[in-house]
């Protein structure tokens, strides 16, 4: 029992990162706690499945993501509208330059579609390689990257970034470098 | 010198390679955005609900 007595332990400390995916694919807050809970039970349930030693957190969001699109699937594609959301929202704030809301920020996310959004997350914010996305995406490295650039770029065009120069690179290396001027 | 030459070509290259890129708005935005949901409050429901599963698994056996 003492086995899954750590896998047990080791589940609970990856719930945070899961919740984290669940909430960035599904955007509701109730659908990705029922999402983390189903996955947590298929784990249990593969518990033997599992060989220690390799990165648990990459094969629990592989059972999630995986959940997520059967789910999906058995809703029958609960509308995917996303080029007329995104034509209509286009450049929401074409007049904000420099400054990047949280809220419109997670207005965008929503709007990519959900392979790209998922690329992105996993890249950009979940720290997992390519190699690590493009295995839990179950996908070639490649088309991975390809997903994160068409992200990249349609985040880019619905926050109406017309370049990171926008941002104001002094800005960004004050931020970053400020605390090793003298 | 030569080790400012090879950050620089460390970075051009990693940039080619990642169509993303560590440090720009997006990616910032990003891990912002991220980071408030993994730092959100767990629901005991999971503990709880971990805790049934490790039950169930051994019946005759108390859990600690």
């Amino acid at each position: 029992m003492a086995q899954s007595a750590t896998f047990k332990t080791d589940l609970l400390g990856a719930i945070p990162a899961l919740r984290a995916f669940a909430m960035s694919l599904a955007q509701n807050a109730d659908k990705a706690d029922d999402l983390v809970q189903e996955t947590l039970m298929k784990a249990w349930d593969k518990q033997s499945s599992f060989q220690p030693g390799t990165n648990l957190k990459a094969w629990l969001f592989t059972i999630l993501r995986n959940v997520f699109y059967s789910q999906m699937r058995k809703r029958g594609r609960e509308v995917q509208d996303s080029d007329g959301v995104m034509t209509a929202r286009l450049a929401m704030h074409p007049d904000q330059e420099g400054s990047l809301d949280l809220k419109d920020f997670q207005a965008a996310l929503e709007m990519l579609p959900p392979d790209q959004r998922e690329a992105i997350i996993l890249i950009g914010a979940s720290g997992f390689s390519y190699e690590e996305a493009a295995d839990i995406c179950d996908c070639a490295v490649g088309t991975m990257k390809s997903r994160v650039s068409r992200a990249r770029d349609r985040l880019t065009k619905i926050l109406g970034i017309v370049g990171e120069a926008d941002f104001g690179p002094d800005a960004i290396n004050t931020q970053v470098l400020g605390s090793s001027q003298p | 010198m030569a080790k400012d030459e090879a950050l620089k070509r460390h970075k051009t290259d990693r940039a080619r390679r990642d169509p993303l890129g560590a440090n720009t708005a997006i990616a910032r935005k990003l891990k912002e955005y991220y980071g408030g949901l993994v730092t959100d409050e767990v629901p005991d429901r999971f503990s709880d609900l971990l805790s049934r599963l490790e039950a169930a698994e051994s019946p005759n056996k108390k859990t600690s």
